[in-house]
């Protein structure tokens, strides 16, 4: 599909941008009344950014004092310094960097190591085990959660990293259908001349579909990523001690028993949503691109 | 393997697998291929859907021995654990949520499908917050809506307004938690309408300006049928997802005032993981994943009556 920033114009823009070269009165007007939408859009999609970050490097007093749209005047570390000392936040960040990277890296390799197979392997029961991972596709995580615990309760695994990143690391049947439908695309030929010229499997796969499937492979890593580093509920759950903790928990911790610490909560806030907006801005088309490519194929 | 491609080579590609032992190797590589995956599927996914159906009809706490209860469970769990009103609580997040948000998604896609310049921008900074964190964010939002110390209460009171107590006010608790949610969510929502949109051949909002369709009838006739794809899939995973809706709840009201913010999946997290009472919410799980089941099928069904309904 087309790359969503290209935007073909539609018959109202077109006629808009004609009748701009004749100046039509009025045309001015309409353009303001546009871009003042559009600052009001970027207003509130950007402020809780913004001032949370004034916020963070303000102490708690300036905090009520003055207002929230005031950059700070003698910009502090204090409120950092004091989550990653006082409390534990330099270890929730290396454990959540920890666990989403070993998610992140699973989940990726083993999904497209299933999708491989069932797009360009056979082998007897394939469709039905195909279909046995889209229905799984459906079932929401509120179902797992009960049994899932139970079965690490049962396993000796609370309160491990295994606990927190395993569920999702083997391999997730949304990761495997969206690599799955991008490597039928894939034509066979490519597969059977490897094949005859006595490439391995895997190395048909690391070498020839891996480079051509770059794109895919990239969504699904920025998907899995966001997924790991914003995950809360199962850590909560699984998790009982401070070392374990990541950075949703943590932060949730921090809320709740400094709830009126507008210094801290914030700061501690920000440690958790800074590193996604710097994803954001390298991947942007590939997230955006990304997001839309989930959508087709569900 | 190479001796076998090699010697029968130049027959069909099919043929040249054909070799019993390459055929065995073959399938023996692909099932190591889908091990890790299959493993994966089967463990966290499959069999804790059977095991949540088991122990809905036991009463455990996961150190006294398991016991037996039947269907008991599902009559408690509406008796004593206000299962029933976290259903409802649900329900009316999930009204509040959808609609709103898949307006508003729809509208900025309406707004921003174009060239001008800038647009491009603000359609990338609509998608951001799609990436936030849920528990930060939240923690934001609580202090936006903070009856005192709030930015918004601060902005009301400048024009003369004394704003409510946003989080712990009945009245006001569940709109903030769907508007934590709109926020994070419409940027992402407009992405799809925005593909959908791309789709449209502009040949067809040219014939039709011929035959003398305004743009309202435009939009009417064209944009919406067209969208309608986009549409049963923001709906559907907007649904699914709201009926599961934890994070937001759980920071910024934890369920309160009362209860009144008591979603389901909070009610599961109360019920299993502060009571470990592992049978009621296990039958809490199934109810609910039943009624995602319903409310998902119903979707398809009235977007494919209408669909064949519009071609005829």
């Amino acid at each position: 599909m087309a790359s969503v920033t290209t935007v073909a114009p539609t018959a109202a823009t077109k006629s808009a941008s004609k009748s701009g070269k004749t100046s039509v009165p009025g045309r001015g007007l309409r353009l303001t009344g546009y871009y003042l939408i559009l600052l009001i859009i970027v207003i509130v999609f950007i402020t809780p950014y913004l001032f949370s970050l004034f916020a963070a490097f303000k102490p708690l007093g300036d905090i009520l004092g003055q207002s929230p749209a005031r950059p700070p005047t003698s910009p502090t570390w204090a409120n950092f310094r004091q989550i990653f000392t006082q409390d534990d936040f330099g270890r929730y960040l290396a454990n959540t960097l920890l666990v989403t990277v070993i998610l992140t890296i699973g989940q990726v390799t083993f999904s497209m190591m299933g999708a491989y197979a069932f797009a360009k392997m056979e082998f007897p029961g394939r469709d039905a085990l195909f279909w046995m991972y889209l229905a799984t596709l459906m079932v929401p995580n509120v179902v797992t959660l009960v049994p899932l615990y139970v079965m690490f309760a049962k396993a000796g695994l609370l309160n491990t990293y295994w606990a927190i990143f395993l569920p999702y690391t083997l391999g997730v049947p949304q990761a495997v259908f969206l690599m799955r439908q991008n490597f039928m695309t894939i034509p066979k030929e490519v597969m059977e001349a490897a094949r005859l010229d006595g490439c391995s499997e895997s190395r048909i796969l690391w070498r020839i579909v891996v480079p051509i499937s770059k794109p895919i492979i990239i969504t699904a890593t920025l998907l899995a990523f966001v997924f790991g580093w914003n995950n809360f509920l199962w850590p909560l759950i699984v998790t009982n001690s401070n070392s374990l903790n990541v950075l949703s928990v943590g932060t949730a911790n921090l809320n709740s028993n400094f709830a009126d610490q507008w210094n801290l909560v914030l700061a501690a806030s920000l440690v958790a949503l800074i590193p996604m907006v710097i994803l954001f801005a390298i991947f942007q088309k590939y997230i955006v691109r990304s997001i839309s490519l989930t959508g087709i194929n569900r | 393997m190479s001796v076998a491609a090699v010697t029968t080579g130049l027959g069909k590609p099919k043929s040249s697998e054909a070799t019993p032992a390459a055929d065995r190797r073959r399938i023996r590589t692909a099932f190591a291929f889908l091990a890790p995956s299959l493993v994966g599927v089967v463990l966290f996914l499959v069999i804790p859907v059977i095991l949540v159906i088991i122990l809905s009809l036991t009463q455990w706490n996961l150190l006294t021995p398991l016991k037996w209860v039947g269907f008991s469970n599902y009559a408690n769990i509406f008796k004593y654990d206000a299962f029933g009103h976290s259903l409802l609580v649900t329900a009316y997040y999930v009204v509040l949520n959808i609609p709103i948000q898949t307006v508003v998604a729809l509208g900025l896609a309406l707004l921003l499908n174009n060239k001008l310049r800038g647009s491009a921008f603000v359609r990338i900074v609509a998608v951001l917050p799609f990436l936030a964190t849920p528990v930060a964010m939240s923690v934001v939002w609580t202090w936006f809506f903070d009856p005192t110390n709030g930015i918004v209460n601060q902005l009301l009171g400048h024009i003369g307004i004394a704003g409510p107590a946003w989080l712990s006010d009945a009245a006001t608790a569940m709109p903030i938690v769907a508007f934590a949610n709109i926020w994070q969510y419409a940027g992402y929502n407009m992405l799809f309408f925005l593909a959908g949109l791309q789709a449209i051949p502009p040949s067809m909002y040219e014939a039709a300006s011929l035959d003398g369709a305004g743009k309202l009838s435009q939009f009417r006739r064209i944009t919406l049928p067209l969208l309608r794809p986009a549409l049963l899939f923001v709906l559907v995973t907007g649904v699914i997802g709201s009926f599961q809706v934890f994070d937001t709840a759980f920071v910024l009201t934890n369920g309160g005032p009362g209860n009144a913010t008591t979603v389901a999946n909070l009610n599961i997290y109360n019920t299993a993981f502060q009571g470990f009472r592992i049978g009621e919410a296990s039958a809490m799980s199934v109810i609910l994943f039943l009624v995602i089941l319903v409310v998902t099928v119903l979707q398809f069904t009235y977007f494919n009556r209408r669909t064949t309904y519009e071609m005829v």
